[in-house]
């Protein structure tokens, strides 16, 4: 019982943070219709951020934690959210009116270059963040107990409020209005005077800044990086987005903690040998009985 | 703006400017602190040069824009030209004597090249192959297919476990690993049909996961991320090695002295016949009803739908003539390198073979094969400058769709007229 | 023996080789993942074998020959390997190779190399089918994974007492034939696994596995594979509450452990195999400071690799730079190194294994144990 708890806990940090890298990819999806593979890229460029934010703060003599990681989660966002729009005005802007496959090539290239610039400038070594918070909530059940470190709590407590945030900006907020105007028609928002080109740049800043959140917070949890996590963690979230239906925020959300869970309760139950087997193949099988994802909207089909 | 073609310098600047900021936003921290244990240390020089870059390049490209042939050049790009270019109906490419150059030069390449050379030329012939199959898969049918490296090493791990296993060789396992890969096709384009262009790309990316996945963990089969080596071919059943347990060796039997080169110019001109006979096998069937089934699937599936074509057949035969010819490359692969391990198929290989096409042109024959063959040489060269060859690598792939984002060739093909003595 | 006294001998046999050959330069590649996820073995094995060069020119060179390398990058992957290894032969005409790193690259490559004469010593792959496929050229200056497992093994039961021991690996060659032969170890000494299973390379999150752990009760831990998954590994067991006894390989040894688990206080008890300490050698001593004043801190291959230049340049020297007969020779002789003494078997492998059980501290160090 109290494994099958623990794992739950495991499966719901792991699988928020995936929803928070999937917003990045169902957003960017929703408003152009591309996959942004650089994405993930995106996400391993904040956990080197964050470390060098850390050392930076401790060497300039911050010590308390609260101000650490304010800090970090400030100097992290701001400056991913600038390669997000740095990535989208170099790479994705100029193929504007090409095919969509043209823009995949460009983006997957983008890949490259990210986890090239980030391995030549700081070198290929593995990386880390010292622990800045330890120490865990301990519940007994039965014979055993569960075990929630406090940085898994920040994580869900993080997560959930970014979330919270950003939908109160989708669908409180003109940009957010913005946004929903782009992605149902971008030719018509455009005709109706939204800066469209502007529009699709602050999505690609969002997508990136929910990314850095979630770099900050699984480097401070796992405190350790190198420029390669980015490729698994980003086909993981995308997954994530599919499952939830492309395009839809709730569901990248949904996607992430569905895939998490599973994933956690697969690898402590069955085997962690299957376990990415598995995610795909509940991914097929998900995507055979609602073809467009858990939430997403289905295709109409023009005549 | 003003009609007259003056220069607006200020405007020059302060985009320069602008870039340059956020050039120093964007390289500075990752660039000017590199991290050493949980310390750093910091350099500022790297992070000058840089800025100092961006802020010429972009006072360059603001200046060149305001010219005329930059205001040309944008205006090219902005515009949509799209589709394929149709020639005159029994046009005949002044060209066409190039293709016995080609194949001539092509067969006489092994006798003179040196051993490292022809490794390369194998290589880059093998993704000729891999950029074909899917070509019929992405560029005709235009089904995104991202898990194409799943059939790759279906047909490569084909051949290790037929010779392990079952004992065959070379000659029997290339058409079974066709078929076996071809099989696997169907079994995964069945179902996914249904779905829609980006979620058949996640399936299918799935699917090439779930692939290497299995391979890596069914130990007892394929002895996992150890690999599993794979046999060489045999000439009329001469094997190419120094010595042979059974029988006479290939240098043996015709008197020659042991050269380990002599297997791969073997393997490369079976590859080379084996990509003709592809090349000429694909080019009739773009011209026959199978492929302008896939083509018109590909521009409007209600369309064919109600004129009575079966869509489930027609996608699902692209699906399984791309994979088979994966599976062709893929024993060519197992082959080539003497050694299959789960390593050699990951997601980037994928990736990789979907940037031929699409650098290629898509559904373009020449286009893949000039494609196939930059991608594959263009590392192999750039290994002078090791650390940076992926980088550049990547900074190409973008340039290169910038540059020109429907690919290098353009499609073209003959239009059609009524045949001589029909009735007009 | 001193540094000095291995130049003196080399010069000696410099001299007493008397070089023949018109040749200027001698090519030896050095092969490894120099860009990719694994650069950084990649720039280990670089840098050892960058300074053995330099060294041996200094003291003469090969029979008066200099060293000249060449960095061929196969970024662990086999393709690549093939290609480079065949460029190394081909066009480079080097006629001994320092390398591969990943057991899977070495693999592949070594049949090139067999077929072209060429003399192939890894300082790094640990994996039993390198040198288990009777080529004569291939020798390692490393151990083999079964060596390790065994000493992992006899520990565990015959120090630790411990009865309840769980296996996890990497899936990779290295990772997963490490932990293959820890398992077969065991169970010869009559002690059954309780949990065998595999992780994936390049995750960083195994909570879900560190709870399983917990849930079968694991007295010992032991783990197949890099510092890249372990220090994560070794950090979310201790954040479970878990107090199991954490033990690897070879793999982990890297400073870098200590970064990637978040700071010493994780690493404090984690146990591992790797060979006799180079600084207990005077002439390791003496290389080691070299590193250090060139502002390198010589860990992990570094000196492994230097071991195999000098094994390779011995060999080479006594048989007038010819590979085929300086694998001969190898097979028969042993070489002074700066790391004892090395001799080999008929396989290429060494006849001492050198393993030995460290223990971290809490200061991110690690100790011998005895």
């Amino acid at each position: 019982m109290d494994i099958v708890l623990q794992q739950l806990v495991n499966g719901l940090t792991l699988g928020s943070v995936y929803g928070l890298i999937a917003i990045g990819y169902t957003m960017v999806y929703g408003i152009i219709g591309m996959i942004n593979f650089a994405h993930g890229d995106v996400y391993m460029v904040s956990a080197y951020l964050t470390a060098i934010s850390i050392a930076l703060l401790t060497f300039f003599g911050v010590q308390s934690f609260p101000f650490i990681i304010f800090g970090a989660l400030v100097f992290t966002i701001v400056i991913t959210g600038a390669y997000g729009w740095v990535i989208e005005r170099v790479a994705y802007r100029p193929l504007r009116n090409s095919s969509r496959l043209s823009v995949l090539i460009s983006a997957i290239g983008m890949s490259l270059i990210l986890q090239n610039y980030v391995q030549l400038s700081q070198g290929p070594n593995q990386q880390g963040v010292p622990t800045l918070l330890s120490g865990a909530f301990r519940f007994y059940v039965g014979d055993g107990f569960v075990q929630i470190t406090y940085m898994k709590v920040m994580i869900l407590l993080i997560a959930f409020t970014g979330m919270a945030v950003l939908t109160y900006i989708i669908q409180k907020t003109k940009l957010g209005r913005m946004c929903r105007a782009t992605q149902q028609d971008r030719k018509m928002a455009s005709i109706l005077g939204i800066d469209t080109d502007k529009v699709i740049s602050s999505v690609f800043v969002i997508g990136s800044a929910m990314a850095a959140l979630a770099g900050v917070l699984v480097t401070l949890d796992y405190g350790a990086f190198d420029f390669y996590i980015g490729f698994i963690m980003g086909i993981k979230a995308f997954t994530a987005a599919v499952l939830g239906g492309i395009g839809s925020l709730p569901g990248a959300m949904l996607g992430g903690i569905i895939l998490g869970l599973s994933e956690s309760l697969f690898a402590g139950l069955v085997s962690s040998d299957y376990k990415d087997v598995f995610s795909f193949s509940l991914l097929v099988l998900i995507l055979i009985i609602r073809p467009s994802g858990l939430l997403g909207k289905p295709a109409v089909e023009k005549v | 703006m003003s009609q007259t073609a003056g220069m607006n310098y200020k405007q020059c600047f302060t985009d320069a400017v602008v870039a340059a900021l956020m050039a120093l936003v964007v390289f500075g921290p990752i660039m000017g602190v590199v991290l050493d244990g949980y310390k750093f240390d910091i350099d500022f020089q790297r992070v000058a040069v840089i800025v100092a870059l961006v802020f010429v390049g972009r006072l360059i490209m603001s200046y060149y824009f305001q010219t005329e042939k930059g205001k040309a050049m944008i205006f090219k790009y902005a515009s949509n030209h799209d589709g394929v270019t149709v020639n005159p109906p029994h046009f005949k490419s002044k060209m066409i004597w190039v293709i016995p150059l080609v194949m001539i030069i092509g067969f006489l390449i092994p006798f003179v090249a040196s051993k490292y050379i022809l490794t390369v030329l194998i290589l880059g012939l093998i993704y000729v192959l891999l950029g074909l199959g899917l070509n019929i898969v992405v560029g005709l049918a235009g089904l995104l297919d991202l898990g194409f490296v799943g059939f790759y090493a279906i047909g490569a791990y084909a051949l290790a476990l037929g010779y392990e296993n079952l004992g065959l060789g070379f000659w029997s396992m290339l058409p079974i690993a066709a078929i076996a890969a071809a099989f696997a096709g169907a079994i995964l384009g069945f179902p996914v049909l249904r779905m829609h262009g980006d979620y058949l790309a996640i399936v299918t990316l799935g699917f090439g996961e779930i692939i290497r996945l299995v391979l890596t963990n069914w130990v007892s089969l394929t002895h996992g991320p150890n690999g599993i080596s794979a046999p060489l071919p045999t000439f009329f059943g001469l094997e190419f090695k120094r010595r042979s347990a059974s029988g006479e060796t290939f240098h043996e039997f015709f008197n020659l002295p042991y050269d380990s080169g002599y297997k791969y110019m073997f393997v490369y001109l079976v590859l080379f016949i084996v990509v003709w006979a592809v090349l000429f096998i694909k080019h009739r069937l773009v011209k026959m009803p199978i492929g302008r089934a896939w083509e018109a699937l590909r521009e409007d599936e209600i369309a064919c739908r109600s004129l009575g074509l079966n869509h489930v057949l027609v996608k699902l035969s692209a699906f399984m003539l791309g994979a088979s010819t994966a599976g062709l490359a893929g024993v060519f692969f197992a082959t080539y390198q003497g050694f299959v391990s789960p390593s050699s198929f990951t997601f980037f290989e994928s990736a990789l073979i979907l940037a031929i096409v699409v650098l290629g042109g898509m559904g373009s024959t020449l286009g893949v094969v000039i494609a196939a063959f930059c991608l594959t040489v263009l590392p192999e060269m750039l290994r002078e400058v090791a650390e940076f060859r992926v980088l550049i690598f990547g900074i190409l792939m973008v340039v290169m769709m910038i540059w020109k984002p429907r690919g290098l060739v353009r499609v073209t093909r003959n239009g059609f007229a009524a045949r001589e003595g029909a009735v007009k | 023996m001193s540094n000095a006294v291995i130049r003196k001998t080399l010069i000696s046999i410099a001299v007493a080789g008397a070089a023949t050959l018109a040749q200027a330069e001698v090519v030896i590649g050095v092969a490894g993942p120099h860009t990719g996820a694994y650069a950084a073995f990649g720039e280990q094995l670089w840098k050892g074998a960058e300074q053995a060069a330099k060294d041996i020119n200094a003291a003469g060179g090969i029979d008066g020959e200099m060293i000249k390398l060449v960095k061929a990058d196969d970024a662990c992957e086999p393709k690549q390997a093939v290609s480079v290894a065949n460029r190394l032969v081909d066009s480079d005409d080097a006629i001994a190779v320092i390398g591969h790193f990943c057991s899977s690259s070495t693999q592949p490559a070594s049949n090139i190399y067999a077929e072209a004469g060429v003399l192939m010593v890894t300082p790094a792959s640990t994996n039993p089918t390198i040198t288990d496929r009777g080529l004569p050229n291939v020798f390692r200056v490393c151990g083999r994974d079964d060596q390790q497992g065994q000493v992992a093994a006899s520990y565990i039961v015959d120090t630790l007492k411990a009865k309840r021991v769980a296996i996890i690996h990497d899936k990779d060659t290295y990772g997963k034939g490490l932990a293959d032969a820890m398992k077969l170890s065991l169970n010869n000494k009559g002690s059954t696994e309780v949990m065998y299973e595999g992780l994936t390379r390049g995750e960083k999150d195994f909570n879900a596995l560190v709870t399983k752990i917990r849930s079968v009760n694991a007295d010992v831990l032991y783990f197949g594979g890099l510092h890249s998954e372990a220090g994560p590994l070794v950090r979310q067991l201790r954040e479970q509450g878990s107090k199991a006894i954490f033990m690897s390989g070879d793999g982990i040894v890297s400073d870098e452990f200590v970064t990637v688990a978040g700071g010493p206080q994780y690493v404090d008890g984690v146990m591992m195999t790797f060979g006799a300490d180079p600084m207990s050698y005077p002439a390791g001593k003496s290389v080691v400071k070299e590193f250090q004043a060139n502002g390198y801190e010589p860990e992990g291959y570094t000196l492994y690799s230097y071991t195999a230049m000098q094994v390779t340049a011995a060999a080479l020297s006594h048989t007038n730079l010819d590979p085929i007969k300086a694998a001969e020779w190898l097979h028969a002789n042993s070489v002074d190194t700066v790391m004892g003494k090395k001799s080999f078997d008929e396989k290429g492998d060494l006849t001492v294994s050198d393993y030995v059980m460290y223990e971290w501290n809490d200061k991110g160090k690690y100790i011998q144990q005895n």
